[in-house]
């Protein structure tokens, strides 16, 4: 690294390597995935549940089925007799007091290639918190009155996401970036109101299935105990058999305008975001790109926040971050800045992701960023819970787990030229596509420059995020 | 990436943001009190739990004052920095609201022999993460780095102890910086509004009444001669904790301490302290505030609480558990699940070294009064205060905590964050492990009295939020 200090900066001492505990793995007669991670340090266990099935398979006009199919895994399961205890239905209010009674809280996931269940315990309280995991997997009673009582929460959920500048400005630019495709869809009040109790039986009785499920288990357990612990409670969980759902391989389809005004009048701040596209889950420069989006955005120090917040103080942060699918990605930088700010922060922006594809990274530049990667995925390493997502994530992705061991290596590989023509090749200006929510009359002039030419203004009665051009469709048409 | 049907997590967080203002420790306060530990309830029939290993620690303190603390772990190959002030919001001078915090800003400016940013240089750019937060009593620099990096943190944080120059443009730009966290923090989300004006109704005199943000004014009103002064007043040897866990050789950590830290002077004078004594709430009251955007209306009690270090402080931190720790909890279970009057409830005992503030809170489902809703948080207290309290709640609540501390000890942040609030809210490091025994000790009949002595018989400040008239 380069010095960077004044008189008596000491010098660091020789480092010491990072170590990747082992992952044994197998699989149960009816094709479930069981990893182990041990860990051995302190008395805790993280276990998660998971199916290779997300929001990408949501049935086409039903956005939002995945999601409340997940929500309502909680809100009661049927639970198997064990050890000469009858059966019973337990209901939503019994449920969370078992979750909550063995210490961890219940986190139900959902994304877009997996949803799932999970929970840190103790490691004592392991079995019995596998057992309740299993059930609501397995059994949950997606009852008709939990569907409305959850419908009710997420619909004034939304009523909050509304008025929030930054969460309505992610969920236009996903619109905007990814249109009509898998990846663009967006479940607002109109498709929450449309979800049926047909849908979410329907999405468990064809996903929930063992082919496509994986146990993980990080912490104190060894794998002999997993082993058994999974065969008890999960290998009597009969396989379909049918054929594994397809993973939509749909690339991006961005809507023409390359930015989209929306008018949010009282609003307390501009959200300003800026799409341009990243690679596929399989390709090899995939690396390459996680390295250039650390350049540009991937830190307090990179790119984007050094103009937006270090030097200009424009905004209390800005940064990139991005999402991969098979067919394709889509890297998104994001800030937030007084209203009169919208304009220049854009302009911000758009310069510094055309500067990646003139000005390579320097030697100390680029050391510095790949040496955060390398920071970010050893603490990782550090919890049990940040170990089992890691091993999770490479599952859903259907990466080895071997993987993960030359990540660090492929991180420190890539080269300056690399990161240039990655920018070269996949930053065309052309496929930029912009977000500002902002108070549009409050940011007055700023924007004037930046909306040229084509943007498109909506304002919220206007804009119907079900729509592929994000416009509703005009009364009795 | 969650879809956004999970809408409702989101107005959780966002709570969560508004409560703590973000840089304010989450889950705050509510630590063990010094004084005797309450009687162990009676019941014998708890599944055997685990007990939480004590931190191994090390502690010293050189000549010129500074503390401290360290606990050798090798679980991984990085260290951890931390040193944290005894100054903070409450520390702002006159007219000069969110200086403390601001000033938290500055630290990351030049110094006679470090670059702007330079920490950014020793940390982030070598695989580590640094980051500091403001809270009301104190002011936390924390560093994470890979263990051969230890010594230039050391340096590291001697030199900006000892040696900070801020100029006028760092000043001017940084400033801007903090008023945009202020609105992305208060202005810009839905809650923000609500949660940064609670302090000024719960407190009447002490100077928790001014959030540790501040506001516009007093941040523009402040100049580069408050930065200088705030340095001298309080960033000295003798009012600092230096924190250091995980991998290190402890006579190497001992010898770079003393060639690094030694050498800084602390002034003669005394630290100035605040000693504004929070008078007695007499009267209930009750008032209405208005936002621009107000997507659901929201309803906030607010009693006064006892400071950290009170006897009452585990029973209040087990209070807080039973009411809104999780989706079992009784707030949720009631307000949100079964009647389905709220979109998210809670309660928080946020207890600061000098006084405290017992918060209960609702964001309103659609087509719910903010009267029938405070009505129901009440109710809910109340019951929990009066009516028998089922051992098995308690069992989960013990558990809940105890799974939590072990979820904290797993990384060298997790464990110097433990120490640092024991030793700035109780006055020694060991209280981090004794809170661990003191939760477990507390009983129903301990919760029960607690809330009678502080919620019931108390009278309350009512904070009716809703959308402006148009």
């Amino acid at each position: 690294m380069t010095e960077v200090g004044g008189a008596g900066l000491p010098e660091p001492q020789a480092p010491r390597p990072l170590s990747l505990p082992a992952m044994p793995q197998h699989r149960l007669g009816n094709g479930l995935t069981v990893i182990t991670v041990p860990r051995t340090t302190l008395p805790l266990v993280s276990v998660t549940l998971l199916l290779r099935v997300g929001a990408a398979i949501d049935p086409p006009g039903r956005p939002g089925v995945a999601a409340m199919t997940v929500t309502l895994l909680s809100k009661g399961a049927r639970r198997r007799g064990r050890g000469g205890r009858p059966g019973l239905d337990m209901g939503a209010s019994a449920l969370a007091r078992e979750a909550e009674g063995l210490g961890g809280a219940l986190n139900s996931f959902s994304g877009w290639r997996s949803v799932g269940v999970g929970m840190t315990v103790t490691s004592p309280r392991l079995p019995a918190a596998l057992a309740l995991l299993a059930d609501m997997l397995r059994t949950p009673l997606l009852a008709a009155d939990e569907l409305e009582r959850a419908r009710a929460q997420a619909l004034d959920g939304w009523r909050v996401t509304v008025s929030s500048p930054s969460d309505l400005a992610g969920l236009l630019m996903r619109r905007a970036f990814w249109g009509d495709s898998a990846y663009g869809a967006v479940a607002p009040a109109a498709a929450l109101k449309r979800l049926r109790l047909d849908d979410v039986r329907q999405f468990h009785a064809r996903h929930a299935r063992p082919e496509v499920a994986a146990l993980v288990l990080a912490g104190d357990i060894s794998p002999e105990h997993a082993a058994l612990l999974a065969q008890q409670l999960l290998g009597d969980w009969p396989a379909q058999g049918a054929l594994l759902p397809e993973v939509p391989a749909t690339p991006p389809k961005p809507i023409a305008a390359p930015l989209v005004l929306l008018d949010m009048p009282g609003s307390g701040q501009a959200s300003v975001l800026l799409a341009a596209p990243f690679v596929a889950s399989d390709a090899p420069d995939r690396v390459v790109g996680l390295v250039a989006n650390a350049v540009l955005g991937g830190g307090y120090s990179a790119r984007l926040n050094h103009a937006v917040r270090i030097q200009r103080g424009l905004s209390y942060g800005a940064f990139s971050d991005v999402e991969v699918f098979p067919a394709g990605g889509m890297l998104v930088a994001r800030a937030q800045t007084q209203h009169a700010g919208a304009g220049e922060l854009l302009h911000l922006m758009r310069t510094e992701l055309s500067q990646m594809a003139v000005t390579p990274p320097s030697a100390a530049e680029l050391g510095a960023r790949q040496a955060a990667l390398v920071g970010s995925f050893a603490r990782q390493l550090e919890t049990t819970g940040g170990l089992a997502q890691l091993v999770a994530n490479q599952w859903t992705q259907g990466r080895p787990l071997a993987a993960l061991a030359q990540h660090v290596g492929q991180l420190l590989a890539v080269s300056p030229d690399d990161v240039q023509r990655f920018a070269q090749t996949h930053w065309a200006p052309e496929r930029w596509r912009a977000v500002v929510a902002a108070d549009l009359t409050a940011a007055g002039d700023s924007l004037s420059m930046a909306a040229r030419p084509q943007a498109l203004r909506l304002d919220l009665a206007q804009l119907d995020l079900e729509q592929p051009g994000l416009l509703a469709k005009p009364p009795g048409s | 990436m969650g879809l956004p049907l999970m809408a409702r997590r989101r107005v959780l967080a966002g709570f969560g943001v508004g409560m703590g203002l973000g840089w304010v420790p989450t889950g705050a306060a509510a630590p063990a009190g010094p004084a005797s530990a309450p009687p162990a309830s009676a019941q014998t029939t708890r599944v055997p739990t685990l007990s939480v290993a004590p931190m191994p620690l090390r502690q010293r303190r050189l000549a010129n004052g500074l503390q401290v603390v360290s606990v050798p772990s090798a679980l991984a190959a990085m260290v951890s920095v931390q040193v944290w002030y005894r100054v903070g919001g409450k520390d702002d001078p006159p007219g000069r609201s969110g200086f403390a915090h601001l000033f938290e800003h500055m630290m990351f400016k030049r110094t006679r022999h470090m670059a702007n940013e330079m920490f950014d240089r020793l940390t982030e750019d070598v695989g580590g993460q640094n980051n500091a937060f403001t809270a009301e009593d104190m002011t936390v620099y924390q560093n994470e780095v890979p263990s051969n990096h230890l010594e230039r943190l050391l340096w590291a944080e001697a030199e900006r102890m000892a040696n900070l120059q801020v100029d006028q443009v760092n000043f001017d730009s940084e400033r801007k910086v903090v008023l945009e966290e202020l609105r992305e923090r208060v202005l810009a989300d839905p809650y923000g509004r609500l949660f940064n004006a609670l302090p000024q109704q719960g407190f009447a005199l002490h100077p928790y009444r001014h959030p540790v943000i501040g506001n516009e004014q007093d941040l523009m009103a402040a100049t580069l001669d408050d930065v200088q002064r705030f340095h001298a007043t309080y960033y000295r040897p003798d009012n600092a904790v230096l924190i250091v866990v995980g991998d290190f050789d402890p006579p190497q950590l001992d010898a770079w301490v003393d060639r690094h830290f030694d050498p800084l002077v602390a002034p003669a004078t005394p630290v100035p302290r605040v000693n504004i004594r929070e008078p007695r709430r007499s009267a209930a009251r009750q008032l209405t505030l208005t936002a621009p955007n107000v997507p659901l209306p929201a309803v906030a009690l607010l009693w006064q609480g006892p400071p950290a270090s009170h006897a009452d402080a585990p029973a209040l931190q087990v209070a807080q558990a039973m009411l809104s720790n999780g989706d079992s909890s009784r707030l949720n279970e009631a307000l949100v699940y079964r009647q389905q009057s709220a979109q998210a409830a809670g309660f928080s005992a946020d207890l600061y070294a000098d006084a405290g503030l017992l918060l209960a809170y609702a964001i309103a489902a659609s087509g719910q009064s903010l009267n029938r809703l405070a009505g129901r948080l009440r109710a809910e207290i109340q019951r929990l205060a009066t009516a028998p309290v089922p051992e098995a709640e308690l069992d989960k609540v013990r558990t809940q905590l105890l799974t939590s501390t072990l979820l904290g000890r797993q990384t060298a942040q997790g464990q110097a964050d433990a120490i640092g609030r024991a030793v700035l809210l109780h006055g020694d490091a060991r209280a981090a492990d004794r809170q661990v025994a003191r939760l477990q000790a507390v009983s129903a009949d301990d919760v029960q009295h607690v809330l009678r002595r502080h919620v019931l018989g108390a009278p309350a400040v009512t904070v009716n939020y809703q959308q402006a008239p148009a």
